[in-house]
């Protein structure tokens, strides 16, 4: 009988603890079925033309000006515990804009835009650091006609 | 007069020394070629230069135009015809004969003994035809000589005008004090005011004087008279002095040897003299008159850089030199005669400045250096490292409608550079040149080149200056 209060008390102990964060995480992709590290990873950046539904959509290395925005999406699993990072933004080896971003566990997806105008034709990349500038990944596209 | 003595003042040795050797020059040429036709048609196109500069002072157009012409054709045709002159004067035996020698116009001929040996012919009713040349190459004209090479001597030459010598029928040439050659066939003139009497001996005497300056002596065998033919002229000489005189004035030789060596040394001296003041004129022409100022801009040399340095960057590339000198001088400068060098083996990694001095520009001979701009140069100097870069792709143009470039990979995906530390910290990538989009219509492989900024940057030679990009082209999702 005892141990079946323990059983009903730890099932109910698991629902509380794990059940909300993962209802809240905005990622779509799958979960991660290997051992969880306990280090914040980036499992995915890719440049795309807009984010549809949480998900990069046209991901592409190359992008119209006449698109007018283009768009970093980036994936972390596992998301230890809550953080930020940055998307560093660099137009030839210009930085021109650096955006912070919060993660949360346990796993996070997360998006930078940026606007484009004519004088943003040309070679860009998207470096992206933890908190402490750690680099991450370097994402590197093109802005065009 | 005060300016013409401070225009001497100012005469460096550089100076005195050119003037020396190019007057050394001219009067060498003069040496060489004086008592040539070659000297004769040099003086006249001489006159005709002055002649073409009063004309054009004056505004004669059209004579000014002719006389160019003249002079221009008149340059061809010294190389044409005088041919054979030129080509003895340059061919000398040896260098010193060419620069130090002075030849004497006659060698020591023996003029007394030909006279002698011409009365000792006509007395024994033994023709002959003897040949001094003058300045004129007989070689064109002459044909059939026997070489000879023997000293002058009344023997001799009776010997070989002896009617059993099988060269007594043509003509002895005499140059200097040998018979160089025998048995000679002269061009028959083809006068017709000539005497009756006159043989194939004679009108070969008077053939060859009127086609050169040469003095032919004939010895008549019937008449055992003695003739001399020069030029257009000939007569008949009675007397042995007479002929000895005729022979002295043709050869230059006068008769006293210590007047003849006095007169040469004279004319040897004007002739060195002229050729100074000549040269000085032309020098105080070209070198001091007519000043003139010019803005001359030229790179920047750097010399004795440490090869581990390299130049990262300067202040300026150029620099603009005032120039002065005379309009000729100034007018002839080319840019490979005016350099600004720098020395950079006492200078250390980061900024370095320098002025700019006379001693780090060269000038050709007679312009001056007024002012320089800028007076300074800083040069920025960097070690020289190597950095591996990643490349990026320099897309441009646009896609055509749907499709997308999802992908592209690099092969090799990262370059070696070399150049200055300092440029090497900020660069983070190296570009390809730019690739256009707009040719592409689906997946496919293109190799280009990489571009290089700044251009002080090279890649290393572990690194290939150019990659394969193979890139995959979708179709839009709308």
């Amino acid at each position: 009988m005892r141990l079946k209060l323990l059983t009903f008390l730890f099932g109910l102990f698991c629902v509380n603890v794990f059940l909300p964060w993962g209802a809240l995480s905005q990622e779509k992709g799958e979960r991660p079925t290997a051992p969880v590290s306990r280090q914040l990873s980036l499992v995915q950046a890719v440049m795309c033309e807009e984010i549809k539904d949480h998900a990069p959509h046209n991901q592409a290395i190359v992008f119209s000006v006449t698109n007018g925005s283009t768009s970093c999406f980036t994936s972390f699993d596992p998301v230890p515990k809550k953080t930020y990072i940055y998307h560093n933004w660099f137009y030839r080896d210009k930085l021109t804009a650096r955006i912070k971003l919060f993660l949360r566990p346990p796993r996070w997806s997360i998006f930078s835009r940026i606007q484009l105008r004519e004088a943003d034709k040309g070679p860009w990349r998207v470096e992206i650091t933890d908190r402490k500038g750690a680099l991450f990944c370097i994402v590197r596209f093109s802005i065009t006609d | 007069m005060n300016n013409f003595l401070a225009l001497f003042l100012t005469l460096r040795w550089q100076d005195i020394i050119d003037i020396l050797l190019v007057s050394y020059i001219v009067f060498r040429f003069y040496i060489l070629i004086r008592g040539t036709n070659v000297f004769r048609v040099l003086i006249g196109i001489a006159f005709l230069w002055f002649f073409h500069r009063i004309a054009v002072f004056l505004g004669f157009i059209v004579t000014s135009w002719a006389i160019q012409g003249i002079m221009a054709v008149a340059a061809l045709i010294i190389i044409v015809v005088f041919r054979n002159e030129i080509r003895s004067v340059l061919q000398a035996k040896n260098v010193k004969a060419l620069l130090w020698n002075y030849p004497h116009k006659m060698v020591e001929t023996p003029v007394d003994i030909i006279a002698e040996s011409a009365y000792e012919l006509a007395q024994l009713r033994s023709g002959g035809l003897i040949v001094l040349p003058g300045k004129d190459n007989l070689q064109e004209v002459l044909h059939s000589g026997i070489p000879w090479g023997g000293l002058v001597s009344k023997e001799m030459i009776v010997s070989i005008f002896w009617p059993d010598n099988p060269v007594h029928d043509g003509a002895a040439i005499i140059k200097g004090n040998r018979v160089e050659e025998a048995g000679v066939v002269l061009p028959l003139s083809r006068r017709k005011d000539l005497p009756s009497y006159y043989g194939t001996r004679h009108r070969a005497a008077a053939g060859l004087a009127e086609a050169t300056d040469a003095l032919v002596i004939v010895i008549s065998e019937e008449r055992g008279d003695v003739t001399v033919a020069l030029g257009s002229s000939m007569r008949v000489v009675k007397r042995k002095g007479d002929l000895g005189r005729i022979l002295h004035d043709h050869t230059g030789v006068p008769l006293g040897q210590a007047g003849y060596r006095r007169k040469q040394k004279l004319e040897l001296c004007t002739a060195a003299l002229a050729s100074v003041l000549f040269i000085t004129g032309v020098w105080f022409t070209f070198a001091r008159g007519l000043d003139t100022l010019i803005t001359f801009e030229t790179p920047v040399e750097y010399i004795n850089r440490d090869p581990a340095i390299e130049i990262s960057d300067t202040s300026v590339n150029d620099v603009r030199l005032h120039l002065s000198g005379s309009d000729a001088l100034i007018k002839s400068i080319r840019p490979e005669q005016v350099k600004v060098r720098l020395d950079l083996s006492r200078s250390v990694v980061g900024p370095n400045t320098f002025s700019i001095a006379q001693k780090n520009i060269s000038l050709p001979p007679g312009v001056f250096l007024k002012k320089v701009e800028p007076s300074s140069v800083t040069v920025i100097l960097d070690h020289v490292k190597r950095k591996e870069v990643p490349v990026q792709i320099d897309w441009a143009g646009k896609l055509p409608e749907g499709l997308i470039l999802s992908e592209a990979r690099l092969d090799p995906e990262k370059a070696e550079l070399i150049g200055g530390q300092q440029i090497l910290k900020n660069i983070s990538t190296v570009y390809t040149e730019q690739v256009s989009l707009s040719t592409i219509q689906k997946s496919g492989t293109m190799t280009v080149k990489l571009v290089l900024n700044p251009a002080s940057l090279i890649i290393s030679p572990n690194s290939s200056d150019k990659v394969t990009i193979e890139y995959i082209v979708k179709t839009r999702d709308q």
